[in-house]
């Protein structure tokens, strides 16, 4: 397994990292921290030759990227780039297809007050064209073990099975126990059906994904029996959906798995509007899976894993 | 080279597996080559880039009534005769490009030649020519801000708004604020706005004249005036000293052409590219400067009454006044021609003093905090503010001593490029002496251009400072009995001699030429 970082030297960076670490520890992953700069160009007037600047530049984006490596344990393995280009999300990406990465990790932007989250113009960016799946971490967020829960956000659209497959088979790996949520926006009188409705869908749903899931999962009963022992599914609703994000406990050691939006192209990643508020109120990293993505290498436990470039 | 600290180090230290240092070294490596983006930029590519640093349709309503006041109806032979200082400078400064590319240009390439002192004068010559520029070129905007909300709305008494001191002030510092802030987070304009940019700014200057020769053959000119061939004699000028200030203000049309040059790693052919953009640049300049000289000559004539290119009242800013007339309701095209080019000249331009700024932080010549590169959008964090701190304080200064400010910015501007450009030329001959006689080549581009183009503009350097004593200089704006451009200019550089000593007495490393060292 392979984790692109968008790092850049500032809180934003470090929380990237400090969840690359998390994410990494439980399944054996190396780390690419990338750090974008600007492509320098010519100014007006008095000329600034483009290649001093870029000189100083690279001079400091190698300083600043070996103090990133410094944050990462010596157990994960992790390796520095610096990448060249105007727009931040398109280097990532770039890099992520290159590198064969199997996960985008970035920091949410460090300027919301008041919000947990708040989507950065690079963030959003790469979640509206990402073909790989993004981590977002946190504003803040400081823990460097292993994850100790997955929960599931599940929609009610078309694509949540194979979001389904995607979080079984992250939670198997990594040994963890997975949380279906449903969360609800209601008010008063229907709430208690709608309440039992999703939760009814929840069940079947990853009755459906158990069973017939992906068929590395349904290949080894015994790891099925595990995970499905490792189950649970919580529906949780409140006025909004982020009185509903409220309402649920979050372990320290969390992460939110949620699908991208139909409105998405192809296998790129789209944030819906539910999804967008859902960001706004959540205390846990948020993992956002394109539609239609499928986890490589399923059921290699953590253990057992080694890096892919190790083995090259 | 021993003062080589702007190479990239590939070494690294945080590697955590050995299996992984050999790789990591590999793609470093390929990647800071992948960095210069080599075989981007195509001649016309080129082209645009240089015609946008010189911001025509800007440049010729900041110069051209400040020249017209010196040098009367010879502009065409001094805008022509002004060309040629610009060129010898440039090849030499080719030369130090490719020699030692660095963010510093004038103070690295001067204190490598000459030594830390005058290094650091070059350098500071170049920020004060860019700050200066970038409070005029504020100004500018905010004039045709107002001139276009007048046209747009058809009220005259709105472009009046910008004589009221202290509503132009506040205006040209949020303008001077938001190209700081949008420079400082490392935004950029994109080709195709520049593409966009620069071809409305050719077609309005094209419209412009042909409109201006319109009016001179159907009569209806504000003062027609018979081109004659004089007007192409630079010798025809009255006084030497008429002379070389308008040389100084015409190098200063030209400032930013020299970036064609340069350009050469990232042109789609190094070899022939930069060479080819810079004469196509220089042609499509010179025969719109030459035809937009002629048509207002033609239309206005040198009157110093009403329309006249020689009344002072309109040598701030000529087409603010002239547009109307000329082009009648179609005026509005030219204040949004000079309204954009001089709003994007403004933020592409605070690049260059934060640049500067950021290679003396780094060679210890300023305090270390100048060194800052911001780590979220990756841009000269502290030099960047510093400069619009600067360029906000030298307007106010200015605005509320002189009764044009816009016509002695450009003149201690013009004075300014001279004397940084000047010592730049010489630091090419002194640094290259060893080599200037090893071949034709060498001589020419290392030794005999520079040579002469340096001390051409010193000449005019020092001609135009004696002469803007003369408290009757420039706009007539004067204190204390001495000429109002003589302090501007003279004060900028005794400021930075000031701070040059404080420097030396804060962190003397630099200046014991220990950080970056003389000669090869």
């Amino acid at each position: 397994m392979r984790y692109v970082v968008g790092y850049s030297a500032n809180a934003r960076g470090h929380d990237a990292v400090n969840l690359a670490v998390s994410l990494a520890l439980g399944r054996g992953a190396s780390l690419d921290l990338v750090l974008v700069v600007p492509e320098v160009q010519h100014s007006g007037h008095a000329i600034a030759p483009k290649a001093g600047f870029e000189n100083l530049l690279n001079e400091q984006a190698q300083e600043w990227l070996d103090q990133a490596l410094a944050l990462v344990p010596s157990s994960v393995p992790a390796q520095a780039h610096i990448r060249s280009h105007d727009s931040d999300a398109h280097a990532l990406i770039e890099a992520a297809e290159e590198l064969g990465a199997d996960m985008l990790i970035i920091g949410a932007t460090s300027t919301g007050i008041f919000k947990r989250f708040t989507i950065g113009s690079v963030a959003s960016a790469l979640l509206h064209a990402s073909t790989v799946p993004v981590a977002l971490a946190p504003h803040g967020y400081y823990r460097k073990e292993a994850l100790t829960r997955i929960s599931c956000g599940l929609g009610t659209r078309a694509g949540a099975e194979k979001l389904l497959d995607f979080a079984l088979g992250m939670a198997s790996n990594r040994d963890v126990p997975l949380r279906v949520v449903s969360l609800l926006a209601l008010d008063g009188a229907d709430a208690a059906d709608s309440a039992d409705a999703a939760r009814e869908y929840a069940a079947k749903c990853l009755a459906d994904a158990l069973s017939a899931g992906g068929p590395e999962v349904s290949g080894e009963a015994k790891a099925e029996a595990q995970v499905e022992a490792k189950t649970e599914i919580v529906v949780a609703h409140g006025r909004s959906i982020e009185e509903a994000v409220d309402s649920l406990d979050w372990e320290d050691g969390e992460v939110l798995l949620i699908g991208s939006s139909r409105l998405a192209k192809g296998r790129s990643i789209f944030l819906g509007s539910t999804a967008g508020r859902i960001l706004r109120a959540l205390p846990v990293p948020m993992i956002v899976v394109p539609s239609g993505y499928e986890l490589k290498q399923l059921n290699h436990s953590a253990s057992s894993d080694t890096p892919r470039e190790a083995q090259q | 080279m021993s003062a080589d600290h702007a190479t990239p180090n590939p070494s690294h230290t945080g590697q955590h597996t050995g299996q992984n240092t050999g790789q990591h070294t590999e793609q470093q490596h390929g990647l800071s080559e992948k960095g210069l983006k080599a075989g981007s930029v195509g001649l016309i590519g080129a082209v645009v880039i240089g015609i946008s640093c010189i911001a025509p349709a800007y440049t010729l309503t900041a110069a051209l009534g400040p020249t017209v006041a010196e040098v009367g109806v010879q502009l065409p032979a001094i805008f022509l005769v002004g060309f040629v200082p610009m060129l010898l400078v440039a090849f030499g400064y080719r030369e130090l490009n490719n020699a030692m590319p660095d963010a510093g240009t004038s103070f690295t390439w001067a204190s490598r030649a000459f030594g830390p002192w005058i290094g650091w004068m070059g350098g500071w010559g170049l920020i004060a020519a860019t700050i200066i520029v970038l409070s005029n070129l504020a100004a500018v905007a905010v004039d045709f801000f107002y001139l276009m909300l007048a046209q747009i709305f058809g009220n005259p008494e709105l472009a009046d708004l910008t004589t009221n001191l202290p509503l132009n002030i506040a205006t040209t510092l949020v303008f001077i604020a938001l190209a700081c802030w949008i420079s400082y987070r490392g935004m950029e304009t994109t080709k195709s706005v520049q593409y966009v940019l620069v071809g409305f700014q050719l077609l309005v200057l094209a419209w412009f004249s042909i409109a201006a020769f319109g009016h001179v053959a159907n009569g209806t000119a504000f003062d027609a005036t018979a081109i004659s061939p004089d007007w192409f004699n630079p010798f025809a000028v009255g006084s030497f000293s008429a002379f070389a200030a308008g040389v100084s203000l015409s190098i200063f049309i030209y400032w930013g052409w020299d970036v064609t040059l340069t350009m050469n790693e990232e042109t789609k052919n190094p070899e022939k590219t930069p060479g080819r953009a810079a004469t196509i640049t220089v042609l499509v300049i010179v025969i719109i400067y030459m035809t937009v000289a002629l048509a207002t000559l033609s239309y206005a004539g040198i009157g110093d009454t009403g329309l006249g290119a020689g009344n002072p009242e309109n040598q701030g800013s000529i087409f603010a006044v002239l547009a109307g007339p000329v082009m009648g309701p179609f005026a509005i095209l030219m204040s949004l021609a000079i309204l954009s080019s001089s709003a994007a000249s403004l933020q592409s331009t605070f690049v260059s003093p934060a640049r500067t700024l950021l290679s003396m932080g780094h060679y210890q010549a300023l305090p270390q905090k100048f060194g800052r590169i911001s780590p979220t959008y990756k841009s000269p964090s502290y030099a960047t503010i510093a400069s619009a701190v600067a360029a906000a304080a030298f307007y106010v200064i200015t605005r509320t001593t002189s009764e044009n400010a816009l016509w002695d910015t450009i003149t201690a501007l013009g004075m300014m490029i001279c004397f940084y450009y000047g010592i730049t030329a010489l630091a090419c001959v002194w640094f290259f002496r060893a080599e200037a006689f090893s071949g034709a080549r060498a001589f020419f581009f290392k030794f005999l251009a520079p040579l002469l183009g340096g001390v051409i503009l010193l000449v005019m350097f020092f001609k135009t400072a004696y002469d803007s004593m003369d408290p009757a200089y420039g706009s007539g704006s004067s204190i204390g009995g001495v000429g109002l451009v003589f302090i501007l200019g003279m004060g900028v550089i005794l400021l930075g001699v000031v701070l040059m000593l404080v420097m030396a007495k804060l962190r003397p490393e630099f200046f014991r030429g220990k950080v970056l060292t003389r000669g090869h």
